[in-house]
């Protein structure tokens, strides 16, 4: 140990100024790309991009989950999904069949603000798909014997998750509790609660109100002449009518009640995992490099704070996160790990030490450029297949960021400084006491410690919803 | 007096022997120190400048200068019947003798001592040829710019350059997995993937990370039952990082009691989530558990809870020994590099890893299943699951792409057989899936459900061997046969798109099926194989003899149903 202990530093060394100031020398710059507005709003992107024989295709249609009715929470997951099973002259099955026979893949999915349909096809059989992207938005099928079936199906699922993967839900517990009522806090696939009061005719209303050629944006990149793409997309689409209703402006998140703790019982589970956070930034904010650079050092990466000290120094778990969600309007900052029952507050505890340590201590000059290497260092990797692409363009329309909000982070990233991440912090991330906790594990065994955290609010798993109805809250209790 | 016979006179010659002789050695001595102590890359180089430039100042001075009973006198000083330079002569020649005598005796020892070993110089990557690309292909398109060799340790490196983005993937495949583990250290080959990130003799524990992020990389890793496969992803800046970083773990890896309690703990987490709390992994665990009765295979990949808790720093680095070696690994590069300089940095980072001794083969094969096997879990369960497993052969097996096929028009996609028969006809179950086991040794062909909450699992599994008796009595369509190449062919340019793709593709191909270039023979291996290939595929394997059908529901579920 003693002569070792003079080595580490040296390879250390050795091994960083191998690279020292190159890691930073890369950015991203996109490649060109032709864009055209069509008479009926739609938004056409198309790069070529000639390296494997497939096409990408990504049509993004502004709505999403916001535009859930009240109680309704999963129209319009359920419509997406629908839009998949049966379309033109084909039914489900066959609509499946031809995409399948040719190795293609669709998937139609809603997300909060957006229903998303990304298609991959072999270059050569760019017209076919070209013609079951059409008839699903021109003319779905929307069949209610296959309405029945998926919803049953989507209830199931969430089922199947409780048993098996209830961590894959703690964002839906979370976004409900921290949003409450706003549509930030709608459950995208629906409850089983709201499913079974979803029918056929609000997923035809949501047809008829959210889906038209106003709201459509469709990117494409791969192995296909830009021109000749142009003029087929445009063919396709460009007849597409308004859809029924206009798009409001959402209304920014209220500011959440801090001190709050949602329990959720899962009984015998063998460990509890939990959600810590608040209010974070719309994805527009203008100090995302800075941001970028703070949460990659916080909960970002492998050796981030949060990481290194619940997993890699205490072996409390298998991974402690911190995660940002970055919509239109306002979104959610939260912790997210798991724990063994019995080291729930330990766990709990050492999170809320490593959040206090990152709003006291700050960053060091060291820390800044680790992160900034690593964010870039990956960077280029997410503008890969012509898939990425197609999708990077289209978000890049859906948000109007423009092409520099790709081009210039590079140069960006190397403008942030060790004050302007501790400004950021200081402005994003919540103190101690504006915290707002969700967390689920064995109720019988962690219920009495989680009092600590603040008001306690309860659910269970078996409860067929995912947000507390706050009006009447099923049980509240003071602290202590 | 020729200049020649009075160099001899000053013992120049033998200077410059004695100083050529001594430098050789010194050099031999440099490179040693620098690969096992971790000297800095260049320690070389400077040491064979300063000689270079010592060489004519020794030169000089043998010439100039000569030694006598009162010491160093200049040589036109000295009064030549006084002089005694043929005594200084002689014990030059001792010196000469004794330094050869140190050579021979290092070089001896080289052999002796493993740890010390030179590997001979590995051969340089060729430009590969027309006749070499056609003959390793057989016929498929293996991209020219593939270069692959092997270290003098036996290492096997393959380089795929590629320079879309400014990125280079990096995959290790070590031959060690569940295969390779009995009872009392389940898991370990599991727990190895994560203490292979927890410190060296020279990297402190989280250092590997921290270096490597830091300079714009990232990584992960995964165990199987049959390998360990070490994965980074990073900026080309960071390539000589990145194979400083992974020699050193290959080749000095630390074993601190205090990080083998702390990994413990996570694994112990990781091992709650994926097993303890998911029922799927519950299930999954006590197929494979049914399955085998004999072959490794049986274990756990994460390990049981009481291995995880008990195994001991000395089964760690017994195992770190036996499969951890340069001759036991493969590593793929894909990027933006060039063959050249991935093979100068395997040389100067991996070549000095010393080979082992191979392990032993596995040598248990599992008996022949002689009847169906059925096992039930009873627990907190909202969806019941159905899975069902029967045995199938390794990668190499002539059945196994005829398999792979066969699974695709039963469970790939939602016009796949059973999707549409059990999920969207009878409404028994919500998903359907398939998976083969193709490893080292023969594996299982494996279905799994979820089944639909009030559905009787006894239905659900009629309904799937009525499917499966259809594909062995009535075999595929032609159009089915076709949409199922089709996906395997999109698939195939799909998984080539990226260059992790690439590097894992070639890696599994390399590894698991004896080379590389079949992964480029995958396309026309597919378009050859017939329906009939497929149905007897099927009837080998679907035999109820075969079978372990496992069953996850709530424990109220039996009230009502009849013991048969």
């Amino acid at each position: 140990m003693r002569w070792q202990s003079l080595l580490p530093g040296a390879l250390a060394a050795t091994l960083s100024l191998l690279s020292l100031g190159e890691a930073g020398a890369q950015g991203v710059t996109l490649p060109d790309v032709s864009r055209e507005v069509l008479d009926n709003g739609a938004v056409l992107i198309v790069n070529e991009k000639r390296e494997v024989p497939l096409v990408g295709i990504e049509l993004v249609l502004r709505g999403g989950g916001v535009r859930d009715l009240q109680g309704k929470s999963g129209t319009a997951s359920l419509y997406a999904g629908l839009l998949e099973r049966g379309a033109g002259s084909r039914s489900a099955a066959e609509f499946a069949e031809a995409i399948e026979s040719v190795g293609g893949r669709i998937s139609a999915t809603a997300e909060l603000e957006r229903i998303r349909i990304s298609a991959e096809f072999l270059a050569r059989d760019f017209e076919l798909m070209l013609s079951l992207l059409r008839d699903m938005l021109y003319a779905p099928t929307l069949a209610e014997a296959e309405f029945d079936t998926l919803r049953q199906r989507q209830i199931n699922f969430i089922l199947a998750a409780k048993d098996s993967d209830p961590g894959a839900l703690m964002p839906t517990y979370a976004a409900g509790f921290l949003f409450a009522d706003h549509p930030y806090g709608n459950p995208l696939a629906g409850s089983e609660s709201s499913l079974a009061s979803i029918t056929h005719t609000d997923v035809l209303d949501y047809h008829a109100n959210e889906v038209g050629g106003d709201r459509l944006i469709i990117s494409l990149s791969g192995d296909i002449d830009t021109a000749h793409a142009m003029v087929r997309l445009a063919d396709v689409f460009g007849a597409l009518p308004a859809a029924g209703q206009s798009l409001q402006p959402l209304a920014e998140p209220l500011t959440a009640i801090d001190g709050r703790v949602l329990l959720i019982d899962k009984p015998g589970a063998t460990q509890t995992y939990f959600w810590i956070g608040n209010l974070g930034v719309a994805v527009d904010y203008p100090e995302r490099p800075a941001l970028d650079i703070a949460n990659t050092l916080f909960g970002g990466r492998f050796t981030s704070m949060l990481n290194t000290a619940l997993r890699v120094e205490s072996g409390l778990t298998y991974g402690a996160r911190s995660v940002l969600i970055r919509p239109s309007k306002q979104g959610s900052l939260g912790i997210s790990s798991f724990t063994r029952t019995d080291a729930s507050v330990e766990a709990i505890d050492m999170a809320l030490d490593v959040l206090g340590a990152l709003r006291n201590e700050g960053v060091d000059e060291d820390m800044l450029r680790s992160a900034r290497n690593y964010v870039l260092g990956l960077y280029p990797m997410r503008f890969e297949t012509a898939r990425q692409l197609a999708r990077q363009f289209a978000m890049l329309e859906f948000y109007a960021l423009g092409t520099a909000h790709v081009d210039d982070y590079a140069d960006a990233l190397r403008a942030v400084t060790v004050e302007s991440v501790a400004a950021t912090v200081d402005a994003v991330y919540p103190a101690r006491d504006e915290l707002v906790f969700v967390i689920l594990g064995d109720a019988e065994v962690i219920r009495d410690d989680m009092r600590r955290y603040g008001t306690l609010y309860e659910l269970s798993v078996a409860d067929p919803i995912f947000r507390l109805p706050f009006e009447e809250p099923l049980s509240e209790e003071p602290t202590e | 007096m020729s200049l020649y016979s009075e160099l001899r006179r000053r013992n120049v010659l033998k200077v410059a022997s004695l100083y050529i002789v001594a430098s050789l050695l010194l050099v031999w001595l440099t490179w040693v120190a620098r690969t096992q102590l971790g000297l800095p890359h260049w320690a070389e180089e400077f040491v064979v400048v300063l000689l270079l430039v010592g060489f004519p100042v020794a030169i000089m001075f043998a010439w100039v200068y000569e030694i006598t009973p009162s010491g160093l006198k200049k040589a036109v000083d000295v009064d030549q019947t006084q002089s005694i330079v043929f005594k200084t002569g002689q014990k030059l020649n001792a010196a000469l003798i004794v330094t050869v005598g140190l050579g021979v005796v290092a070089m001896v020892a080289d052999r002796l001592l493993p740890d010390l070993a030179v590997p001979p110089p590995p051969e340089p990557p060729a430009e590969p040829t027309v006749a070499d690309v056609a003959d390793a292909a057989l016929g498929g398109d293996v991209p020219a710019e593939i270069v692959s060799f092997t270290l003098g340790n036996g290492l096997r490196v393959i380089v795929w350059p590629d320079e879309d983005i400014p990125n280079v993937a990096m995959y290790n495949f070590v031959r060690a997995g569940g295969r390779n583990e009995y009872p009392g250290i389940t898991g370990l080959s599991h727990f190895f993937e994560h203490m292979m990130f927890n410190g060296t003799s020279r990297l402190e524990p989280g250092e590997f990370d921290r270096i490597m992020e830091a300079n714009g990389g990232s990584n992960n890793a995964y165990t199987s039952k049959d390998v360990t496969v070490y994965q980074d992803w990073f900026p080309r800046s960071a390539l000589e990082v990145i194979f400083g970083l992974e020699s050193d773990r290959f080749a000095n890896l630390a074993f601190v009691d205090e990080v083998v309690e702390s990994e413990r703990g996570v694994v112990q987490s990781e091992r709650r989530t994926v097993v303890d709390n998911d029922n799927f992994g519950r299930l999954f665990e006590q197929m494979f558990a049914t399955a085998f009765v004999a072959h490794p295979y049986q274990f756990p990949v994460i390990g049981w809870p009481s291995d995880i808790a008990s195994w001991t720093k000395n089964d760690l680095e017994a195992f770190y020994r036996r499969y951890y070696a340069p001759n036991n690994c493969t590593l793929v590069v894909v990027g933006d590099v060039s063959a050249a300089e991935v093979f100068q940095l395997t040389s100067s980072y991996f070549g000095p890893i010393p080979p082992q001794t191979p392990p032993e083969p596995v040598r248990t094969v599992e008996p022949e299943q002689e009847g169906e096997r059925r096992l039930v879990i009873e627990t907190d369960a909202q969806t019941p699951l159905l899975h069902v497993a029967f045995h199938g052969g390794s990668a190499t097996d002539p059945d196994t792409l005829a398999m792979e096929l066969l699974l695709n028009v039963l469970t790939e996609g939602d016009s796949s057989r059973l999707h549409q028969r059990l999920v969207e006809r009878d409404a028994l179950a919500i998903s359907v899936g398939s998976y083969q086991q193709a490893g080292f040794d023969p594996g299982l062909i494996y279905f799994y459900l979820t089944l639909a909450p009030d559905a009787d699992p006894a239905a659900a599994e009629a309904a799937l061997f009525e499917e499966l008796a259809a594909a062995i009595d009535e075999g595929v369509g032609d159009a089915e046969l076709r949409k199922a190449k089709n996906i395997l062919l999109a698939d195939h340019w799909r998984s080539l798109a990226t260059i992790d793709g690439k590097a894992e593709a070639l890696g599994e191909y390399e590894v698991f099926a004896g080379g590389y270039e079949a992964l480029f023979e995958r396309p026309g291996s597919v378009e050859a194989l017939t329906a009939d290939a497929l149905r007897e595929a099927a009837a080998r394997v679907f035999e109820r003899r075969n079978a372990t059908i496992g069953v996850l529901r709530s424990a109220e579920s039996t009230d009502d149903e009849d013991p048969s």
